[in-house]
């Protein structure tokens, strides 16, 4: 019975001119995606490429002495470019693509004698959006797509999928058939979920043909599986809205009032809310300006000479090292490890006003989508902070084989910081370890968990909402 | 009858639930938005206020001429009415240097509230926009069974067997239905008002209260619009659930979706073949010829040596800068000398560095002008026209329409923020002529202090005021008449449709 429900209520969907809306404008959409990212990603891994053999070629030229290796840092550290872009790109524009591992900005001397700072991990805060002179818009990318146009369309097909068989007394005629009130709902869902899924999948397959054959984006299995994913979690977001469009037209006489309802309730839940409360929460956890963070950095400087005011005096290159480049030593190692933890104080103080904007922004379905969809896609913030986790290991493992080599060195007071104390030997540029950014899907599907459980709670509680107030429609 | 009429359609609007709820939405929304909207204003009026201090005093720590270079940064204050529509206010760099080497661009501003640039990932949504949005869906909402619902109900027959006239009608309707939707408008206009007057940081000028009158108007107008649209709808459909249906893909597609997806379009694919390359090559070669007159001068000065030292031996900090970036072509090379001493014996020496920046600096600002040209029209080429293609393809929406407008009204469009940039390039020349009239080239107070720092409680200082009303009012017009046009050309449908229609 439930299937012969459906059978009819598709039928009628196929007919209808929403539908032929539906497949028209996501038939567009995707299209005009697949031809906007072609060959974006190819262009990305080639530029990627270039920039990360400019860094080692940088960087072997700075092996050729442990100490210039030293001061030097390994180069800028690169963001690898995601073939799943196209999926989700909107935030990608204000978020760094590298960090910067690179050498300390001063220096002094005296006497003939002279001391640099060693390198440090440095992360740039560039904000492109102050020549942009384009106007406002939202990226055409899965995530949006999905988020605004699936959901618009899932209220289309169900505002008058109870409300309008009661208007024309259809509604009775079906339960008088031996046929429970659960079926009919279940049914009038599966039939709008079918109809809604096929434009979809269409359209997303042709997006994915032609960016395939287009050869600009290569999609392995583990692109498949997460496309696969980011598909189920549409269809959850769009049976919440199938869920929350039988709830309102369950409780509402006419068809019209239940559109209404629910496209003030979309307008707001879906359009408007995510930018309101983002807007609004971003400020409760205000960061460092600038000017503080330099009046920090300007006061630690001076702490730090206060500490080590008896340093000036000469390192000198014996073995073991003298008392005054150990004193020097500690100097340069503790001003870059005081400058590294201020900066990264800073980046983790963004990243929390960044997270709790982000988990208030959640109360909209339109935002967890957003976020799901941008962590399959290995784009957008979360992948940015796991790329700085990375940054962060990388940063401890280079340290540590600095160590290692001068260790090893004979000839080195052991000393690391100065000149004096620190191995010159040339350094086998095989052996430094690179840094190489790696997507990892454990953590992108660790990241999707969260946002999925959450649109399908709301999901679950809406329908069962609907199912609720269904049982008690007057028929 | 005609007023029995409106009284009639007023009530039938006013009275319903999809009326009450649009009221509450737009309502709650105007005043939990104006509230983000007045404490970010706040927050960038303050920042405003310190950069503007700071880098006052910042100029007079300059002990000599060659060093206000650089120094000078002039800052744009927030525009209030970003409130009601942000535009590229908010957005595009606010603080710029002024130096004789370089003429100011839009791409040499830099932000002077250097806040969590993830913030940007979070747009805020302006008055406008809520305007925008939902009460367009509400005109539609008013205007999709306007006729094929009184129709359907058969009341629309009731009312033609009296002796009223078919447009008589129709503009009943239209009046009554623009008057529930200006009644949203206004309160929504007068709770951001007395908000902004609770904050009392935002003093509204009579300037503004005019700017505000333009935006309502436009509002209005642009509500119109989709008022006709739904009617014209209403009147070509049989019924009511149809009207809708059509209104909505109308609507989303409208508002919500062509925007967007032409400027993503147009972002994506416009590739103008840059000329960026070719043009930095010709500045390179600009500032190699300066270069070339600058050490043929040094060759033949009559002092040994082809540095600007000149021989001078004293304690002096020097600088010079060639900085190069070829994405915005910004190229500039200033050169910076301060002797806080010189010796006797140097003194000779001196008339010489004299004559050589007097020689220099006049030939560097024409360098940096002749920069100016070519990058001018590189940069326009590659990313104004790109930007301007992508307004003018928006603008087929009626909603794009609205929002361009308001920004012209608001001041917060790029032709306002042009403004701002010729006002600092003004001011350059101002700097300049400065310069001149105190024979600062040719001084000794160019690179030496040694008899006393210089005076600049002269130096001409920075002024912005917004272009007036009429200015607004002129980059307004264009799209507030395609918007009338529009309107016009929907009623005259709808009005021909109707009188020939059989009830």
């Amino acid at each position: 019975m439930i299937w012969h429900i459906t059978k009819r209520e598709l039928y009628d969907h196929l007919n209808s001119l929403r539908f032929a809306f539906t497949m028209v404008l996501l038939l567009i959409l995707m299209i005009i995606n697949a031809i906007g990212y072609l060959g974006e990603y190819k262009a990305q891994s080639v530029a990627y490429q270039e920039k990360v053999s400019a860094s080692l070629d940088k960087m072997r030229s700075n092996a050729d002495s442990l100490y210039t290796l030293l001061t030097a840092g390994p180069g800028n550290l690169y963001k690898k470019p995601s073939p799943l872009s196209f999926c989700a790109n909107s935030g990608e524009a204000f978020i760094p693509e590298s960090a910067q591992g690179s050498s300390a900005s001063w220096s002094a001397g005296f006497d003939g004698f002279s001391i640099r700072g060693i390198w440090r991990m440095k992360y740039p805060q560039t904000n492109p959006n102050l020549w942009n002179i384009m106007p406002d818009y939202t990226d055409v990318d899965w995530g949006n797509i999905i988020s605004v146009v699936l959901s618009l369309v899932a209220i289309l097909f169900t505002f008058d999928a109870i409300s309008s068989e009661q208007e024309h007394g259809t509604l009775r005629l079906i339960l008088s058939n031996s046929i429970s009130r659960g079926t009919a709902l279940v049914s009038k869902f599966l039939a709008a979920l079918i109809t809604i899924s096929i434009p979809f999948l269409i359209a997303a397959l042709i997006n994915l043909f032609l960016l395939y054959t287009s050869g600009s984006t290569p999609l392995g299995a583990s692109e498949w599986e997460r496309l696969g994913i980011i598909a189920l979690i549409a269809f959850v977001y769009v049976s919440i809205f199938l869920a929350l469009g039988l709830l309102i037209s369950s409780h509402v006489n006419h068809s019209s009032t239940s559109l209404t309802i629910l496209l003030l309730v979309w307008v707001v839940w879906i359009a408007l809310l995510p930018f309101t409360l983002g807007a609004l929460t971003s400020g409760l956890q205000p960061t460092m300006t600038s000017d503080e963070l330099n009046a920090r950095r300007e006061n630690l400087r001076q702490n730090l000479d206060e500490q080590y005011k008896n340093r000036w005096s000469k390192a000198s290159r014996e073995i073991p090292a003298t008392k005054e480049t150990l004193l020097w030593s500690k100097y340069v190692m503790e001003d870059a490890k005081r400058n590294e933890k201020l900066d990264e104080e800073h980046l983790d103080a963004q990243i929390a006003q960044i997270q709790l904007a982000r988990s208030i922004t959640r109360i909209s379905p339109a935002s967890s989508v957003r976020y799901a969809i941008e962590s399959l896609a290995g784009t957008g913030f979360t992948r940015h902070v796991q790329f700085l986790a990375q940054v962060g290991r990388y940063a401890g493992e280079f340290n540590e084989f600095l160590v290692e080599s001068d260790s090893v060195d004979s000839e080195s007071p052991h000393a690391i910081g100065p000149k004096e104390g620190t191995s010159q030997k040339p350094v086998n540029f095989e052996s430094i370890p690179k840094f190489e950014d790696r997507i990892s899907l454990s953590g992108a599907y660790n990241a999707a968990a969260t946002d999925f459980m959450l649109l399908f709670l709301f999901s679950a509680v809406l329908f069962a909402g609907a199912f609720l107030s269904f049982l008690r429609v007057d028929v | 009858m005609f007023l029995t009429l409106i009284r009639r359609e007023l009530l039938a609007n006013l009275m319903t639930f999809r009326f009450s709820v649009a009221m509450v939405v737009t309502l709650s929304l105007v005043v939990a938005n104006t509230i983000v909207l007045i404490a970010d204003y706040e927050r960038r009026l303050t920042s405003y206020n310190t950069a503007a201090q700071q880098h006052h005093h910042k100029v007079s720590e300059a002990e000599v001429y060659s060093a206000v270079e650089g120094k000078i940064r002039v800052d744009r204050p927030p525009n209030t009415l970003s409130i009601f529509n942000a535009g590229l206010d908010r957005r595009l760099g606010n603080s710029i240097n002024v130096r004789h080497t370089l003429v100011p661009t839009l791409w040499d501003t830099q932000s002077h509230s250097a806040d969590n640039p993830f913030l940007n990932l979070f747009s805020s949504v302006d008055l406008v926009f809520i305007f925008q949005v939902i009460l367009s869906l509400l005109a539609l909402l008013f205007a999709h069974d306007a006729i094929a619902g009184e129709r359907e109900a058969g009341t629309l027959r009731l009312t033609m067997a009296n002796p009223v006239s078919r447009p008589i009608i129709l503009l009943a309707k239209y009046t009554s239905a623009m008057a529930c939707l200006i009644l949203p408008l206004i309160i929504s206009l007068l709770l951001a008002l007395i908000l902004f007057s609770v904050s009392g940081s935002i003093l509204l000028k009579s300037d503004d209260w005019l700017r505000i009158g333009g935006i309502l108007l436009t509002s209005i107008i642009y509500l119109s619009a989709f008022y006709l649209i739904g009617l014209l709808i209403s009147a070509t459909t049989r019924r009511t659930a149809t009207a809708l249906m059509l209104s909505m893909v109308i609507w989303s597609s409208l508002v919500l979706i062509y925007p967007s997806l032409s400027v993503f379009t147009v972002n994506r694919l416009w590739h103008t073949p840059s000329q960026l390359e070719a043009a930095y090559q010709e500045i390179e070669q600009i500032w190699e010829r300066f270069e070339k007159e600058r050490m043929d001068y040094l060759k033949n000065d009559g002092v040994e040596g082809e540095n600007t030292n000149f021989n001078i031996k004293s304690g002096s900090s020097w600088g010079t800068v060639n900085l190069g970036y070829s994405s915005t072509l910004k190229y500039f090379k200033p050169e910076y000398r301060h002797w806080t001493n010189i010796d006797e014996d140097s003194e000779p020496q001196v008339p010489y560095v004299k004559s050589y920046f007097q020689f220099s600096e006049p030939r560097r600002i024409r360098a940096a002008e002749q920069t100016w040209l070519v990058r001018q029209k590189a940069l326009d080429q590659v990313y104004v026209r790109k930007a301007n293609v992508a307004r003018n393809l928006m603008r087929l929406s009626p909603a794009a329409m609205y929002d361009t407008s308001t920004e012209a009204w608001a001041g917060t469009d790029l032709h306002s923020i042009a403004d701002f940039i010729t006002t600092v390039q003004q001011y350059r020349q101002t700097i300049i002529d400065y310069f001149y009239d105190k024979k600062a080239f040719s001084s000794r107070q160019w690179f030496a202090s040694d008899r006393g720092a210089i005076d600049l409680n002269d130096l001409p200082r920075f002024s912005y005021h917004r272009a007036d009303v009429l200015t607004g009012l002129k980059r307004a017009s264009g799209d507030m008449a395609c918007l009338l046009l529009i309107n016009l050309v929907l009623f005259m449908a709808t009005f021909l449709i109707f009188v020939r229609q059989e009830v």
